[in-house]
């Protein structure tokens, strides 16, 4: 094993097997929370003025630990940083007091016009370059290192220099940011470009990774499409363990977000998540 | 080598032009060619925006019917979201309605479309206190003449020559979809939230001058005045007493001034 959470220089605190929050499963989640340790929330979900959101809020921050995980940062955008959209999100991070704050390495939009959508970024010196500076911008404001995301993608660029983890991995250490490692993205990619997703677990900075996601995929006719509205396949469960090997102890949660299923089956495949890594881990301590 | 921003500039102008021929800043490989990938965020992006739509126009939907899917089409391909939160995208929607051909030609869409949009944006509104009839019966009898009420914010009035109410609510209560009426006049839709949950009602045509005084903040005797000149000099003092206890109970009174 390459690494235990006391190794970790930049840990945050370990939160255990989480799950992301959603709409659907407000009032299961209060009544039987079984074993979910930790809940993420889809931080621009809250950013609102009032009503029944912040209240749905307010009543889980008094009963679990609460992350708070981004889709509109858009670091990697070349449009200057949205300091209307920064605010907010320090607004909503005194409210929540979270354990940390995520969002995706990638850009959602240029020219004014937000595609929604979590593009990729040429792997190139001059999108490093970028991409530190504006993550240490955002990390100055909020006061506090944030996580960054692998995201899945299915372009490639014709300019790319690095490999996808030798970017990530840069990107962590020159900006002094924390990896959220999406386990399921790193199986997605791998399919859809052809690389090794064992490569790119070997080659990011294991200090670094302080959370996992855990997610399905639907199968297109050429490419892998990662839809999140599926249960966790076996190859991202194989590849969960190998990160377990390789990681240590991380905090990990099931992402769901579409096609929920009864709050029951999230909570299994977290305690399939748990069962094979305890083991593992207890193994290693 | 193309700057960063040359390459996003052309990745975000092929998503938006759904060519199927990619830009040359991407590439393809064995597994999928260039256009296939660029296939998958062209189509992305329309099903994202086209579902945010379709949680917020509910009535919309019921009205416009099997010309739903054609009506969301027009406008994602005519208004590329600009707000980072996609939440807002459908801020537009009703005043695309109003212009866009062959909609316009309907205005009934539009003016569901501004209706579904009051309630979806009085939903999660600033939150604010209400007051109740208590409060306000301590008020001094000397002081009402000159009180000014100030109303929730999140109060929206929604001016309708259709039965627009009527599709909004089949569609909350997935009943069938009603016939299309057109009134002989407009009538006006009170759009407010009461602590969590958001409500719309037809105001009569005498509480809804009293409300918009009330709203451009006119004194109680101001609003006594306007009531007498429509139920007569006996008539208005209840009236007004029964409109207060009304809106007080409907958490719509957030305070006044004296």
């Amino acid at each position: 094993m390459a690494m235990t959470s006391n190794e970790r220089p930049h840990s945050l605190p370990y939160l255990g097997y989480g799950l992301g929050l959603r709409v659907e499963h407000y009032e299961a989640l209060l009544a039987d929370p079984g074993r979910v340790e930790w809940l993420e929330i889809v931080s621009e979900n809250y950013m609102v003025q009032g009503g029944l959101p912040l209240i749905w809020l307010d009543r889980f921050r008094e009963r679990f630990p609460l992350v708070m995980h981004g889709v509109s940062l858009s670091i990697g955008s070349t449009d200057p940083l949205d300091e209307d959209y920064l605010s907010r999100l320090q607004a909503l991070a005194q409210r929540v007091e979270p354990a940390w704050v995520s969002d995706h390495l990638c850009w959602t939009g240029v020219q004014g016009v937000n595609l929604h959508d979590l593009m990729p970024l040429p792997y190139t010196e001059e999108a490093l370059e970028h991409v530190v500076s504006r993550v240490k911008r955002v990390q100055d404001t909020l006061k506090r290192r944030i996580l960054l995301e692998n995201v899945s993608s299915y372009v490639t660029f014709a300019d790319s220099q690095l490999t996808e983890w030798e970017f990530l991995g840069a990107v962590a250490e020159r900006a002094d940011c924390l990896i959220l490692l999406d386990i399921n993205n790193v199986h997605v990619s791998a399919m859809n470009h052809g690389f090794s997703s064992m490569d790119y677990l070997r080659g990011i900075p294991a200090e670094r990774v302080q959370q996992f996601h855990l997610a399905g995929y639907e199968q297109g006719e050429q490419l892998i499409i990662d839809t999140h509205d599926a249960p966790v396949s076996n190859a991202v469960w194989d590849l969960y363990v190998e990160a377990v090997r390789h990681f240590g102890r991380v905090s990990t949660m099931i992402e769901r977000d579409d096609n929920f299923p009864p709050l029951a089956e999230l909570r299994a495949e977290l305690e399939h998540a748990r069962a094979l890594a305890e083991p593992l881990l207890q193994a290693a301590a | 080598m193309s700057s960063l921003q040359a390459i996003q500039q052309q990745l975000l102008h092929a998503v938006l032009a759904a060519d199927s021929i990619p830009p040359p800043v991407i590439s393809g490989n064995a597994i999928a060619s260039a256009g296939d990938r660029l296939a998958i965020y062209q189509h992305g992006y329309r099903v994202r925006l086209r579902d945010a739509l379709k949680i917020e126009f509910g009535g919309l939907q019921c009205m416009a019917g099997k010309a739903f899917e054609n009506l969301l089409d027009k406008y994602v391909a005519a208004h590329p979201s600009e707000h980072y939160n996609i939440r807002w995208y459908g801020a537009g929607l009703a005043a695309f309605l109003d212009y866009a051909h062959p909609w316009r030609n309907k205005p009934q869409l539009a003016e569901m479309a501004r209706l579904d949009w009051a309630i979806s944006t009085a939903f999660d509104a600033a939150d604010e206190s209400s007051k109740d009839i208590a409060e306000l019966s301590a008020v001094p009898p000397e002081a009402w003449a000159g009180l000014r009420l100030s109303l929730q914010k999140n109060l929206q009035i929604v001016t309708c020559l259709f039965n627009a109410a009527a599709y909004r609510r089949a569609a909350d209560r997935g009943d069938t979809r009603p016939h299309l009426r057109r009134f002989d006049t407009p009538r006006q839709i009170l759009v407010w939230r009461d602590a969590t949950t958001v409500h719309y009602r037809t105001l009569e045509n005498d509480e809804w001058q009293v409300l918009v005084a009330a709203l451009r903040g006119e004194t109680f005797a101001a609003l006594c005045e306007l009531l007498a000149a429509h139920r007569g000099e006996a008539a208005a003092m209840p009236r007004m007493v029964a409109l207060l206890q009304h809106w007080l109970a409907a958490g719509m009174v957030q305070g006044w001034t004296l």
